[in-house]
C-alpha cells in the first residue's frame, strides 16, 4: 500500500456545491461499478437524499469499460453536474473512453488502484500523483487475478468519504444479496476489510431528510406509468436503449392482468398492438430509432383505421445502427413527419424519470380519447438513468375510449362526430360489426377512391388533431425569471440541464414543450414576448427541433445551438456555446 | 341470443365482391361462410383479418369485425387481437404474395406462438391485384413462358414450410371443391391452436385459363385411413408430385410439436402456449444484469 500524499489527506476537498456530491466511478466489465453506483443510490434514497445516476459505456453494449456518474443532493436533481467531487477508477487506461463524461475540478478527490501505473488521460487535467491509492485488485506476479469484489472495497471507502453509516451499507447489501448467502458473505468481508483501512479523505457529511424515497430508471418509469394508466397489452422487440421497458413489463405486467408479447420484429410488435387495440384493449409498444423506422407503415395504418396506440421511442444516436448506447434527439422529424400520406398523430417529449409516469398517463389518454397513434420520445440519457424520486402518486382515472352502443348510430367513421371522434366499435358488441381498413373508406368503412370522400375523411381525421391541440395548448414547462431578457427553447431530456441553468444564470428563462406535435404555438408566442435573445438547444446535427419551430413561428433571429448526440450537453458546454454566439 | 339457426348468408355483409368472374375467391367466401354457419359463431364474436391482395378483400364481404390491413401483416395484427381478446374467433385470409413473400417472416413465429387463429391462404400462384407478376409459388415454366421475373428462383413449398415450423393443423383443399373446402375450414376453425389451410385456387385473368383445372387434375383427396398424427407421413405427402387434399397433419391439442432435433426440444412436457406468451419473470440477477451491461 503506497501512502497517499499528505497534502490530500490534510486538505479538505473543495465542496462542489453546498448541497450536492458528484461521484464518478470507472471500471471494466466485471468490476461492478454499476452495481456499486446502484447501491450508493439505494443508500441515498434510504436516507431521504435525492440523486441521479447516469452511465456511459464503450461502443459495445456488453462488456468493456463502464463509467457511472452519480450526483446526490438534499434537493431534487435531474442533472448529474459538471465536475465530479470524487473520481474512483480501478484502471487508469479505462478512463480514456470517457472524454466529456468524466470531468474534475481542482479539489476533486481521486482514488486509484495501488498496482496501476497507467497514465491518466491528459484531458483530465490531473496526473494522479496526489491520488489516494488502495489495493483493490489481487495481484500475482504483476498480473491481476480474481480476488475479493473490488466494488465492495470501493463502497467502504465511499461510505467513509461521505460520512455515511456502515450499518446502512450492510443493510443495503443484505437486501441486495440476501438471497445468495455466499455472495453476501464475500461482499461483507471485502467491505469490512476496506472499512478498517485508515487514511481515506472525508467530505463534509451529506445526510438526507430521513424519509425513504424511491429509485427508478427512465424505462421503468415509462413501463410502470403505462401500467398505472390502465395499459392492457404490450408487444415489443429487444433494442437498446429501450429493452428495459419490455423487461419491466415481462416481470411486472402479468401479475397485474396484462399481456406481454416479445414479437419477431418491430413491424409485428406494432402490428400486434394494433390488433389488440382493434379488440378494444389499451395497447402500447416501445422501441428505438431503427425499430421506429420499421414501424412506420403501421403508424399510418393506426391513423387511417383510427386505432389508439402508444409508441415509446427511446432515441439513440443514428442513423442506421448509429451509436446504440448514446443519446440523441434526432428522431423528431421521423416522429412528427415520418410516413407516407397525410395522417394525424401526436408526439410527446419526456423530460426526466420523474416525468415518466405523468407523460405515459397523458399519452394513453390522448391516444384513447382521439383514436390515433401517440409517440412518446424518450432517449438514452433518460432511459437508463436512475433517479431518486418521491414515491409515485395517483394520476387519476384510467384513460378510456368512448365505446359504441346501438344508440350511437350506424357509421363507424361518421363524418359528423364531435371533434371528428366516433364511438369505438369493440368486437364482441352485438350489432357493431364493421369493416376497418387501411384503404380509404366511406363512413361505413367501405373502400373508396373518390377524391371528395378522401378530402372529407382527411378533414375528419385532422379535426381530431385540432381538438387535441386545443386540449394540449398548455402542455409546456417554463422556468426562470419571466422577465429575463434571454431565452432558451428546448425539449425532452434537456430539461434537467436547463433547470440547473436558470439557477446559476438569472438572466435566462426557458421554454420546453411537453407536447412536441401539435406544437403549442400560442404558449410559445406568449413566452417569447420581451426576449432580446432566443437560442434553441438540442442534440441534433441538423437542428431538427429548430426546423420544427420554423413551421410554427417566425424563427428569424432564433439561434441554433445543436450538435450531434453522444454525451449530453453540460452547463459548461452551454456557456461556451452561448458565449461563442454572442 | 340468436335462436334461429345461422345460415351462410348471415355471415355476408351485403357488399358485392369485386372479383373477376370465375375467380376462386368466390368459392372461398362461400366455403368460409358455410363453415362459420356450421359452427354457429355469433358474427359479433368473429373477426376476419387480411393483408393486401385480391383475396384480402374477403373480410369486407363478411359480417364480422373485419380488418383489411396492410400488405403482409395480417398475422401479427390477428395475433395481437387474439391474445388480447381470446374469446373472439379470429380468421386470417390472404394470398400467396401476401403470405409467402412480403409477410413470410411472420408465419413461423405465429406458428411457434400457437395462437388460436385459422390462416387460410388462397394460393393462385400469381400477383393478381398488381396485374400478373410472379409470386413465390408461380411455376418456373409459367415464368419462362410469360417472361416474368424470377425464372431462376425455385417456387416455395408452403405446406412443407409450415409443417417444419411445427404447425399443429395443416390442411389442403381446392377452391373448386366447395364441400371439401367447407369441411377443411370448419375443422381448422375448430382446432384450438394455429391452423393453416392451403387453398389451391386459380386466377382467371393472369394465369392460363386452364390453370385451375390443371391444378385440380393434380389433386387427390386423402384416403380415409390417412393418419393425420403422423408428421413424417405429412412431410412426405407435402413433397409428393400430386397435391393431397385433406387434413395432412393434426397434432392433438396439448401435445408438444415434434420438429426440433432430438434433445434440442426445450419445450415443457405439456405444451403450453400461454407460457410462451407471457414468459417467466426475470430473476433479480438477470434484471440487474440487463440494466447494467458492463457493470
Amino acid at each position: 500500500m503506497s501512502s497517499a500524499p499528505s497534502s490530500i489527506q490534510a486538505s479538505t476537498p473543495r465542496p462542489a456545491s453546498a448541497d450536492s456530491r458528484v461521484l464518478a466511478l470507472v471500471g471494466s466489465g466485471g468490476d461492478g461499478v454499476a452495481v456499486l453506483g446502484d447501491i450508493i443510490l439505494q443508500m441515498a434514497a434510504q436516507q431521504g437524499l435525492y440523486g441521479v445516476m447516469v452511465q456511459s459505456y464503450g461502443p459495445q453494449i456488453r462488456g468493456g469499460e463502464s463509467a457511472v456518474v452519480l450526483r446526490l443532493s438534499r434537493e431534487e436533481v435531474q442533472y448529474e453536474g459538471d465536475e465530479a467531487d470524487l473520481l474512483l477508477c480501478f484502471r487508469a487506461a479505462d478512463l480514456k473512453r470517457f472524454l466529456g463524461a468524466v470531468r474534475l475540478h481542482a479539489g476533486s478527490v481521486m482514488v486509484l488502484e495501488t498496482a496501476d501505473e497507467g497514465a491518466l488521460p491528459e484531458w483530465l487535467g490531473r496526473d494522479g500523483r496526489d491520488a489516494f491509492r488502495y489495493a483493490f485488485a489481487r495481484m500475482d506476479a504483476g498480473a491481476e487475478v480474481p480476488g475479493e469484489p473490488k466494488n465492495m472495497k470501493a463502497l467502504a471507502l465511499i461510505v467513509k468519504l461521505l460520512g455515511w453509516s456502515p450499518e446502512l451499507a450492510r443493510e443495503t447489501l443484505g437486501r441486495r444479496f440476501g438471497h445468495r448467502a455466499a455472495r453476501l458473505t464475500e461482499n461483507l468481508t471485502a467491505f469490512d476489510q476496506a472499512l478498517a483501512h485508515e487514511g481515506m479523505p472525508v467530505m463534509p457529511a451529506l445526510t438526507g431528510h430521513g424519509r425513504v424515497l424511491h429509485v427508478e430508471t427512465g424505462n421503468e418509469a415509462l413501463a410502470r406509468g403505462a401500467m398505472d394508466a390502465g395499459l392492457g397489452f404490450f408487444a415489443g422487440y429487444p433494442i437498446t436503449p429501450s429493452s428495459e421497458v419490455m423487461e419491466t413489463l415481462i416481470e411486472e405486467f402479468p401479475d397485474r392482468g396484462g399481456r406481454v408479447v416479445q414479437a419477431e420484429d418491430e413491424i409485428a410488435a406494432l402490428g400486434m398492438v394494433l390488433g389488440a387495440s382493434f379488440g378494444g384493449v389499451t395497447s402500447m409498444t416501445a422501441t428505438s430509432g431503427p425499430g421506429l423506422s420499421l414501424m412506420t407503415e403501421m403508424l399510418g395504418l393506426a391513423s387511417m383505421a383510427e386505432l389508439p396506440a402508444v409508441i415509446i421511442d427511446c432515441q439513440r444516436a443514428g442513423p442506421a445502427t448509429g451509436m446504440p448506447s448514446r443519446t440523441e434527439q434526432s428522431d423528431l422529424y421521423h416522429a412528427v413527419y415520418g410516413g407516407h400520406g397525410d395522417f394525424p398523430r401526436a408526439v410527446l417529449g419526456v423530460f426526466d424519470v420523474l416525468h415518466g409516469r405523468e407523460v405515459m398517463h397523458k399519452a394513453l389518454h390522448l391516444s384513447e380519447a382521439y383514436q390515433m397513434p401517440v409517440l412518446v420520445l424518450s432517449d438514452a440519457y433518460i432511459a437508463q438513468r436512475r433517479q431518486i424520486l418521491e414515491p409515485p402518486g395517483d394520476l387519476g382515472p384510467h384513460p378510456a375510449r368512448k365505446r359504441w352502443t346501438p344508440d350511437d348510430g350506424p357509421a363507424r367513421f361518421d363524418l359528423s362526430g364531435e371533434k371528428g371522434v366516433n364511438a369505438f366499435r369493440v368486437p364482441g358488441t352485438p350489432g357493431g360489426t364493421y369493416p376497418a381498413a387501411g384503404i380509404e373508406h366511406t363512413p361505413d368503412g367501405l373502400p373508396t377512391a373518390d377524391t371528395n370522400m378522401h378530402q372529407r375523411m382527411n378533414t375528419k381525421r385532422f379535426a381530431k388533431l385540432a381538438a387535441l391541440a386545443v386540449e394540449t395548448a398548455g402542455w409546456v414547462r417554463t422556468f426562470g425569471d419571466p422577465g429575463a431578457p434571454n431565452g432558451i427553447v428546448s425539449w425532452g431530456s434537456q430539461f434537467g440541464l436547463l433547470r440547473e441553468w436558470v439557477k446559476v444564470h438569472p438572466g435566462w428563462r426557458v421554454f420546453l414543450p411537453e407536447i412536441i406535435h401539435p406544437f403549442p404555438t400560442a404558449a410559445f408566442e406568449k413566452w417569447r414576448q420581451g426576449l432580446e435573445r432566443i437560442a434553441v438547444v438540442e442534440l441534433s446535427f441538423q437542428g431538427q427541433f429548430h426546423h420544427h419551430l420554423a413551421g410554427h413561428t417566425d424563427i428569424r433571429g432564433i439561434e441554433r445551438l445543436g450538435r450531434s448526440g453522444g454525451v449530453p450537453i453540460t452547463l459548461r458546454e452551454l456557456e461556451h456555446l452561448l458565449e461563442a454566439r454572442s | 341470443m340468436t335462436t334461429i339457426p345461422l345460415k351462410a348468408k348471415d355471415y355476408r355483409s351485403g357488399i358485392e365482391p369485386v372479383w373477376c368472374t370465375g375467380c376462386g375467391d368466390y368459392g372461398v367466401l362461400k366455403g368460409l361462410t358455410q363453415a362459420l354457419a356450421d359452427i354457429a359463431v355469433p358474427p359479433e364474436r368473429l373477426a376476419v383479418i387480411s393483408g393486401i391482395g385480391c383475396s384480402s378483400r374477403l373480410p369486407g364481404y363478411t359480417k364480422s369485425y373485419a380488418f383489411n390491413t396492410i400488405h403482409g401483416r395480417a398475422l401479427p395484427i390477428a395475433s395481437g387481437l387474439k391474445i388480447a381478446r381470446p374469446e373472439i374467433t379470429t380468421i386470417v385470409v390472404g394470398g400467396d404474395g401476401d403470405g409467402f413473400s412480403i409477410g413470410l417472416g411472420h408465419l413461423p413465429h405465429a406458428i411457434r406462438r400457437d395462437v388460436d387463429i385459422t390462416y387460410a391462404v388462397l394460393d393462385n400462384g400469381i400477383y393478381g391485384l398488381t396485374k400478373g407478376q410472379a409470386s413465390p409459388t408461380t411455376a418456373t415454366e409459367f415464368k419462362r413462358d410469360r417472361g416474368l421475373a424470377g425464372v431462376d428462383e425455385r417456387p416455395l413449398n408452403p405446406v412443407l414450410l409450415v409443417l417444419s415450423a411445427g404447425c399443429g393443423f395443416v390442411a389442403r383443399t381446392h377452391a373448386g371443391n366447395l364441400p371439401h373446402m367447407r369441411i377443411m375450414l370448419r375443422e381448422a376453425i375448430q382446432y384450438p391452436g394455429f391452423a393453416f389451410v392451403h387453398v389451391l385456387a386459380g386466377c382467371v385473368t393472369y394465369q392460363t385459363p386452364s390453370y385451375a383445372q390443371t391444378v385440380y387434375d393434380r389433386c387427390d383427396v386423402l384416403p380415409d385411413d390417412h393418419d393425420p398424427s403422423d408428421l413424417d407421413r405429412a412431410m412426405s405427402l407435402a413433397r409428393a408430385e400430386r397435391f393431397k387434399l385433406g387434413v395432412l397433419y393434426r397434432r392433438e391439442p396439448g401435445v408438444k410439436p415434434d420438429v426440433l432435433p432430438e434433445g434440442h426440444d426445450v419445450a415443457p412436457d405439456v405444451w403450453a402456449p400461454e407460457a410462451e406468451m407471457t414468459s417467466e419473470p426475470l430473476g433479480e440477477d438477470r434484471a440487474k444484469d440487463a440494466e447494467f451491461p458492463g457493470g
